[in-house]
């Protein structure tokens, strides 16, 4: 598509006009192609000193230098046509960026660029400069001193007028194939470009796939939500207030025969309406707990840690607030894990540790119990898994037997 | 008159039962389950079963489901069903076979001591027990231009205390006017709707609850 909307925009355009245009470009494609260079130059030395052993240490730098190079690509591609999609960040580390199919394309393409792509883009760069310097040749060969003056390849050593119009045909000969190989090869070189590190076009059907299939998690998720909040009304606080209202009847009709057993229903009545208060504020602190939005989440998870029955540790380094139902994620997640820690692990200590980086918040929860935790039907953390990867996050539990156990999540800050 | 309760919430179930025997009414078992209502059932033969509707497994339409399903056993037996809100495809769904020993409340009904006893035994009689939550969503959502526009307030009046089951006496007692007057309105309603007369009460109701459900259909 983008293709064919910048096929139409150069329609019309004169053969010359469009020489110049893709001649515009290609000073860029050759730095590019220089930096792909040095960065291929780079990689190779570090495989070589990865062959003895010392090489490792560099080969993360290797590697976001063959991220920066694609990115300056992607930037400079942009420029000249369609903005050139973004992968996002890439990972670093080299066993990561070996699997990485979009770390993996990007080297086939600094391979390509920063050889063939460079011969390439210097000689349609040198094709002008020589097209110039030898139709001008008349102008100037006379001045310079003899011997020095000769076409741009130097096959002639120009000491005659009557060699000139042969450089000047040779300058002739350089326009005609600037002007035809210019366009091809700017294409070329944008195409292969695109093609390599365009995230668009190989990456997008999967993140459509994962972003329709999250979204269908978060829409479940919600209704889950909705029905969990709909059921624990209706079964659990209005039938304590039905009861109530049943028990007040009874006592009314019991008051004229048996007072004393009015006084008795009474009572009953009253336990049932503290009940149904009592339900009612967990049903409102399941939704969105107070604490978080009176103290924020680092005080909601110092809350939590002083009502802890293991003693627990809290660390939160957040400086910026996250949308409430993440945070509201979090704090369920920690509650979860501390409930958990002090059931079943035998753990005498938890540590929580909650920090935000690059607009993600990670949570983690360690204990040193006995370990051997499981996910399963009726654990709690089912339900927290659902409210994680509904906020498009993700939830780890290692548990391996003898402990530790740990409690990983991390969520996107954003709303 | 012998009873079965059926609730899955124990607080309630006792205080349902609770209540029945300090009014010397018989309850001879409870369950908290629609299979538990189910066997209850068949070894008391109870005269009423008073179903709630969300009951395991899945506290939506169970109760229901077993209420039908009792009904389809032993059509002799009046089932009282209470809810925890009004929702008309249940009413539907519990009237498709008739609106004679069927009473469908909201649960808080029962707090109302008098008005839930006399719905109990309207319906151990035969009779009929709608709750005027369902009767007055019914009217809610009625078209605006239909024939009901053609009746007088009174008459509206009459018409929803009929809808609930009531008979022409508690008809008048609620609305403290004469038998004779009573009989007058009801007259005057049929007329104006094109429903054919009856005196049967499970009759009336359901030619009631048809025209009303017809009205807000179309509408």
């Amino acid at each position: 598509m983008a293709q064919q909307r910048s096929g139409s925009r150069r329609a019309g355009r004169s053969p010359l006009v469009a020489a110049l245009v893709a001649l515009e470009q290609l000073p860029g494609a050759l730095g590019t192609a220089l930096l792909a260079l040095g960065v291929l130059v780079f990689g190779l030395l570090v495989a070589v000193a990865c062959l003895v052993g010392v090489g490792l240490l560099a080969a993360p730098a290797a590697v976001r230098g063959l991220h920066a190079v694609a990115d300056r690509e992607r930037s400079r591609l942009g420029r000249w046509g369609p903005e050139v999609v973004s992968p996002g960040p890439l990972p670093e580390r080299l066993r990561a960026a070996a699997a990485d199919p979009a770390t993996r394309r990007e080297l086939r393409w600094l391979v390509g660029h920063g050889t063939g792509g460079l011969l390439l883009s210097a000689i349609v760069v040198l094709l002008p400069i020589y097209a110039v310097r030898d139709l001008s040749f008349p102008l100037w060969w006379w001045a310079v001193p003899p011997g020095a003056a000769s076409d741009s390849l130097t096959f002639w050593d120009v000491r005659e007028w009557s060699d000139v119009p042969l450089v000047v045909g040779l300058g002739l000969a350089w326009t005609t194939l600037s002007l035809l190989v210019t366009r091809p090869v700017a294409a070329l070189l944008a195409g292969r470009g695109r093609r390599l590190l365009d995230a668009a076009d190989v990456d997008l059907p999967l993140r459509i796939a994962q972003l329709t299939a999250t979204r269908a998690a978060a829409l479940d998720a919600h209704a889950t939500e909705l029905r969990r909040i709909e059921r624990s009304l209706h079964d659990g606080t209005q039938n304590r207030l039905v009861a109530v209202t049943v028990l007040l009847g009874a006592a009314r009709r019991a008051v004229p025969r048996d007072p004393a057993a009015a006084e008795e229903i009474l009572e009953r009545a009253q336990s049932a309406a503290e009940d149904a208060l009592a339900e009612l504020r967990s049903v409102a602190r399941g939704i969105l707990p107070p604490v978080l939005a009176d103290r924020g989440l680092a005080g909601a998870l110092s809350g939590l840690a002083a009502t802890s029955a293991v003693p627990c540790q809290v660390a939160v380094d957040v400086p910026v607030r996250c949308a409430a139902s993440v945070e509201a994620t979090a704090y369920f997640l920690v509650a979860e894990a501390l409930t958990n820690a002090s059931r079943h692990s035998g753990a005498t200590r938890v540590a929580v540790d909650v920090r935000s980086r690059e607009g993600r918040l990670g949570v983690r929860v360690t204990d040193d119990g006995a370990g051997g935790a499981v996910e399963g039907a009726g654990s709690g953390l089912v339900g927290i898994r659902r409210r994680v990867e509904a906020h498009d996050g993700t939830l780890q539990l290692t548990s391996p037997p003898g402990g530790p156990t740990t409690l990983t999540a991390e969520l996107p800050c954003g709303s | 008159m012998r009873i079965v309760i059926a609730e899955d919430d124990p607080l309630l179930r006792e205080g349902l039962a609770l209540l029945l025997r300090a009014e010397q009414l018989d309850v001879v078992a409870t369950a908290g389950t629609p299979d538990g209502l189910l066997a209850a059932l068949d070894e008391h033969l109870p005269d009423v079963a008073i179903v709630d509707v969300r009951m395991p497994p899945t506290h939506t339409d169970e109760g229901i489901v077993a209420a039908v399903e009792a009904r389809r056993r032993r059509p002799e037996l009046a089932v009282l069903v209470l809810s925890a809100y009004v929702e008309q495809s249940f009413a539907t769904e519990l009237l498709a076979g008739g609106a004679a020993r069927l009473g469908y409340l909201l649960k808080e009904r029962v707090g109302r001591v008098e008005e839930f006893l006399g719905a109990l035994h309207r319906v151990a009689a035969g009779g009929t027990a709608i709750d005027p939550e369902v009767v007055a969503q019914l009217f809610a959502r009625t078209r605006p231009d239909s024939r009901l526009d053609r009746l007088s307030p009174r008459e509206r009046e009459v018409l929803a205390l009929m809808a609930e089951g009531l008979g022409n006496t508690a008809i008048g007692e609620r609305l403290v006017v004469t038998d004779g007057a009573v009989h007058k309105h009801i007259r005057s309603i049929f007329a104006k709707l094109d429903l054919p007369p009856d005196d049967r009460a499970d009759r009336r109701v359901t030619a009631v609850l048809r025209y009303l459900d017809d009205v807000r259909r179309r509408s």
